[in-house]
């Protein structure tokens, strides 16, 4: 009866244990929720297929997360959303990982007959952007801005809630011409021309990285920053088109 | 609401000296997207031509006497870049810097004197023809003499690369449109 009841107990105890192991490790290997700019999308799930991602305009996702959305790391297409959260005390010390550049896409079949950005001036152009609370929208201000092409505006059809929305109406032609990053115009390179912008038009596309101070899993958050900012993380970025951040020069 | 743009920021370039009085750029705002656009050419095209300037310098092509030279008017590049960026920047946007360019040059372009020559001849007549330009269009008749004034100076380092036995100098050098220009310095700017 003892030795029934030893048993009875060992096994109540090994139960007990295996059920404790298995949440402990369940919590170790949730997988980390990344909220990361929409112009990241190919290239993070091509990196690491693993994490919950969520890919939107950097300026939604900073809304989300200042609401308590449950993102273990915020990824954005410019400084000033997870800057707005490390000042509020919601995100870590961002980090810069990456850069890029903006780019006019047409149709390849180009029914505007786009050839420089100049010609937005003086053709008749249906012209998509994105929002200019979206960073790529607010990029694309910078641009036509620092070209004197502002009075281009008045030939926007469209404003789009992130970049891939821009580069869609592009490539299934419904507006001539869009202004996407470099990086959101390769995958579709079959369906869309790529108009260069000069580099001396260029604004500054930098994008940061932070982890939500509130994550359960910071430690992991951590290490996967620290994964892209390896050099496995800055070659996948580079052979997706994305620029190295360039050193101040001395 | 003026600002003052002392001589030494306008024109660094030590060739010459051209005898210019002091300009008043307008407070910034006042500055349409042409001019706007002029000063963001102008901007990467006196980093580009400092980073020329340099490289001409530490290729010792030109004959050694001629890098204490050469490193003035790198200087003289870069205080038109800042005489330029401040007029982006009161603008409410903000200039580009030296680092946010991956300049490049064609491989022989260091070469020989006579690629260093031309090198520098191709970098700096468009940016004299887009100087032209803003001068003749710009409305602000401030930004008008600053872009003459940046144009005399190009004029004048066109002179000293070309050289007394060097290239034919152009009674009417050829304005250009900022379009055509920026064209021009396309593959040098990265």
């Amino acid at each position: 009866m003892s030795h029934r009841l030893a048993s009875l107990v060992l096994a109540l105890v090994v139960t007990a244990f295996a059920a404790t192991a298995a949440s402990a490790r369940t919590t170790a290997a949730s997988p980390l929720t990344i909220y990361a700019a929409a112009s990241l999308t190919q290239v993070f799930k091509a990196l690491d297929p693993a994490p919950n991602y969520s890919f939107a305009g950097s300026n939604a996702l900073e809304t989300q997360i200042r609401n308590g959305a449950p993102a273990d790391i915020f990824a954005s297409a410019a400084p000033l959303n997870t800057q707005r959260l490390y000042k509020a005390g919601i995100v870590d010390k961002p980090v810069t990982f990456t850069a890029n550049r903006l780019a006019l896409i047409v149709p390849k079949s180009n029914p505007a007959g786009i050839r420089s950005i100049y010609d937005l001036r003086s053709k008749p152009v249906k012209l998509v952007v994105a929002a200019p609370a979206v960073p790529v929208g607010g990029y694309t201000l910078t641009v036509l801005r620092r070209m004197g092409l502002s009075g281009v505006l008045s030939k926007v059809v469209s404003r789009e809630s992130d970049v891939k929305a821009v580069t869609g109406k592009v490539a299934l032609g419904q507006a001539d011409a869009g202004f996407v990053y470099v990086t959101d115009a390769r995958p579709v390179s079959d369906q869309v021309t790529v108009v260069r912008i000069p580099a001396w038009a260029q604004p500054r596309v930098r994008y940061e990285i932070a982890v939500v101070s509130k994550s359960p899993n910071k430690a992991a958050a951590r290490a996967w920053i620290t994964m892209l900012q390896s050099a496995r993380g800055q070659t996948a970025l580079e052979n997706a088109g994305f620029l190295p951040v360039p050193k101040p020069s001395t | 609401m003026t600002r003052l743009l002392s001589r030494r920021r306008l024109l660094g370039v030590a060739a010459g000296g051209v005898a210019l009085a002091t300009v008043r750029v307008p407070a910034a705002p006042a500055a349409s997207d042409d001019e706007l656009a002029y000063a963001n050419f102008g901007l990467a095209a006196s980093f580009l031509a400092a980073d020329y300037y340099l490289r001409a310098a530490e290729s010792g092509k030109l004959g050694a006497g001629a890098r204490p030279k050469l490193r003035s008017n790198r200087a003289g590049s870069l205080a038109q870049a800042r005489a330029l960026g401040d007029l982006v920047t009161g603008a409410g946007d903000t200039p580009a810097a030296a680092e946010d360019f991956d300049f490049a040059w064609p491989t022989n372009a260091f070469a020989t004197a006579a690629n260093a020559r031309r090198t520098g001849l191709a970098v700096l007549r468009p940016t004299l023809g887009a100087y032209q330009s803003a001068a003749a269009t710009v409305a602000m008749p401030t930004f008008r003499v600053l872009y003459a004034s940046l144009g005399a100076s190009l004029g004048q380092q066109i002179g000293a690369l070309a050289g007394p036995a060097g290239a034919r100098l152009e009674p009417f050098p050829v304005a250009m449109e900022l379009e055509a220009a920026s064209a021009e310095l396309e593959s040098y700017l990265g």
